[in-house]
């Protein structure tokens, strides 16, 4: 379904307040002097509705750093599932983020055939409200088909006029507008609770195209290669230089997976209450950058070099997967590149690969 | 392909159509029914399901055994699917999981979540002439393997097995191993690293055990083998020197598997999880991942 409306500023932040009266509201605040985060918000005037990206993505919200997956018992040596189905509505992701979301619905979903309800059970008890937005360096959507993303959201919003919605505190000369998407039966209902809602006419439907095609005009970092081709390009280049390169730079120290929307490796271990009587069974976020992931009893590592690991960051986001599943695991968020603490950028690496499978293809 | 089905649709849990989805990180309790001290660093258990239930598993399968509090464990199910009503555990004590499991003994419940993985096809070795080569614990799935062999001993043609072990101490299921060498369609050759006090054997790692079997080119000869990592490379350019086709190669390769369903990444070997798609791979797909051996 997809029905269309316009809504003012105050009538989205008046619909905000109803949500988090009734159900928990996960939104971008802002954290520090200029970074964001999604976090769970009472207050609807902290909202952020015109940020680039959050620190962490949205995925936390669906899947915690740590998530219980058991729940045992210790005398009784019982355990059973942990399933999570409050529902939520997770507020202001946008569709890079979105896409994301659906690359994880894929991967605990379906993926190799079988079903993680514990993902599936937060997953569905959300309600997500996208939002469009303009880019800065760091971001490339417009490489990895996720620039326009409306799969799995329930209402989409893309700021009308200058797109410049308003932060918390700034001078507030205009009160801006939002085309709303609506495209399911969770966000028409969400629609019902608003009010200053509007019928879309076709000019807030152009203003709104001319927003996203702002977007991607002003999406300066590009990806030098079609999607189709990577796996076959970077195969070329599993002993190429540019990850021996990158692996001189790289700390190991897991921030790029840690940021990221699609990365989904995981842990586990049990937690033990204090009186060893009760404890979970959980997962923790792992990073494949780490030092000691491949390592198999008796103290064997398969990545052993830091460029195996570099390199199966690079492959699994554009080869692996890409061929697994038809798109890439990588959305262009720009958070591994931004939060690098040495300062590697995910698409330099990778179009200094493709350089050199061309190169060498030439020859 | 597969696509997303974008607001999180559940699919049904097509590789355990017998299970609910959210059971699948929920073990079945099982109960140690004999425990036996097999080295110093092994222990052999005996497993029962609840109502004495089958595990159903495959030659080379692995369960994740899971004590609450200490975690999961992969581990390769050592005894073959045609013993009925119970299964068989090897452990070797390597961290706090096993080394918990080496306090246990008959009486005791531990977590079951299996059986997993893909197991060896035993349907290719019927009526050909088995090479089975085991580096110390690999012995452990690679009875599960032999047992098979041994209990329907008319469906294979000859079994040369090859063990290698670091000391003679090391050496698990000596009295199988001598009860499998009393049928003379079966060879049983075992080495040790280095030359030690009474051992009259052959001394050499396991590669030096080829030049003493001798192979009917006229026949199919399937091989499979397990191993500690560095072995692998070793044994395969032996099986290729004799020619054995890669097809017919089985190996059996360890990752740290921690979900066991094909999700965490941990076991991922280039683009394959060894969960899922292995942990038995055949000389193919070995050429064909930079990873694997």
């Amino acid at each position: 379904m997809r029905r269309t409306a316009v809504i003012n500023e105050a009538g989205l932040r008046g619909l905000l307040g109803r949500v988090c009266e009734t159900t928990r509201l996960l939104a971008p605040v802002k954290r520090g002097k200029a970074s964001f985060d999604f976090e769970a918000v009472t207050d609807p005037s902290k909202v952020v509705f015109d940020y680039v990206r959050t620190v962490m993505p949205p995925k936390k919200a669906i899947w915690p750093t740590r998530d219980a997956i058991l729940a045992f018992d210790l005398p009784k040596n019982k355990a059973s599932a942990v399933l999570d189905e409050t529902p939520f509505v997770l507020f202001g992701i946008h569709a890079c983020d979105l896409k994301a979301v659906n690359q994880l619905d894929w991967a605990m979903g379906q993926r190799n055939e079988v079903t993680d309800a514990h993902y599936l059970a937060r997953r569905k008890a959300a309600t997500i409200i996208g939002m469009e937005c303009l880019p800065d360096e760091y971001c490339f959507c417009t490489s990895v088909g996720s620039c326009e993303t409306r799969e799995g959201a329930d209402l989409f919003l893309t700021p009308l006029g200058d797109g410049r919605g308003q932060a918390p505190g700034a001078a507030r000369s205009q009160s801006p507008s939002y085309f709303v998407e609506v495209l399911s039966e969770k966000g028409e209902a969400l629609t019902k609770q608003a009010s200053g809602l509007r019928d879309a006419t076709s000019k807030d439907e152009a203003a709104a195209r001319a927003f996203i095609e702002k977007k991607k005009q002003s999406t300066t970092l590009k990806i030098n290669g079609q999607m189709t081709e990577l796996p076959d390009l970077l195969d070329a280049q599993y002993h190429g230089e540019a990850f021996q390169a990158t692996a001189l730079r790289c700390y190991s120290c897991g921030t790029c997976t840690n940021v990221c929307p699609t990365c989904f490796c995981f842990d586990m271990d049990d937690q033990v209450d204090l009186l060893l009587q009760a404890g979970q069974r959980g997962r923790t976020y792992d990073s494949c950058q780490f030092q000691d992931f491949a390592v198999v009893a008796g103290g064997h590592n398969f990545r052993r070099e830091r460029a195996d690991r570099v390199r199966h960051r690079w492959f699994r986001k554009f080869v692996y997967l890409l061929r697994e599943h038809g798109e890439p695991f990588c959305i262009g968020c720009g958070r591994c590149s931004k939060s690098c603490t040495a300062g590697i950028s995910l698409v330099d690496v990778l179009n200094s690969v493709l350089g050199e499978a061309r190169k060498e293809a030439v020859r | 392909m597969t696509r997303s089905t974008g607001s999180g649709q559940a699919t049904v849990q097509q590789r355990f159509p017998n299970q609910k989805p959210e059971a699948l990180f929920v073990p079945q309790m099982a109960k140690i029914t004999r425990a036996e001290e097999l080295t110093g660093t092994d222990r052999l258990f005996e497993i029962e399901l609840p109502g004495k239930r089958e595990l159903g598993h495959k030659a080379g399968q692995f369960v994740q055994v899971g004590i609450f509090g200490f975690g999961e464990a992969p581990i390769s199910i050592t005894s073959s699917p045609s013993r009925r009503g119970c299964f068989e555990l090897c452990v070797r004590r390597m961290g706090g999981l096993t080394s918990k499991l080496h306090t246990m003994g008959a009486g005791d419940e531990l977590g079951i979540r299996g059986p997993l993985g893909n197991g060896f096809p035993m349907e290719d070795f019927e009526g050909a002439d088995c090479l089975i080569v085991a580096g110390g614990i690999g012995m452990a799935p690679l009875r599960s393997v032999v047992q098979t062999i041994v209990a329907n001993r008319e469906r294979f043609g000859r079994m040369m097995l090859l063990y290698g072990n670091r000391t003679p101490d090391d050496i698990l299921f000596a009295d199988d191993l001598k009860a499998w060498a009393t049928d003379d369609r079966n060879q049983v050759l075992v080495t040790i690293d280095k030359p030690a006090e009474g051992w009259t054997g052959n001394v050499g790692v396991v590669t030096t055990l080829f030049e003493r079997i001798t192979l009917d080119t006229s026949r199919r000869i399937v091989a499979a083998v397990v191993g500690p990592p560095v072995m692998y490379r070793f044994v395969y350019a032996e099986l290729s020197a004799l020619h054995i086709p890669d097809e017919h190669i089985y190996f059996s390769l360890e990752r740290r598997m921690k979900c066991g369903v094909g999700k965490c990444g941990n076991c991922q070997i280039n683009g394959k999880c060894v969960c899922i798609s292995g942990p038995v791979f055949t000389g193919e797909e070995v050429r064909q991942f930079h990873e694997s051996i």
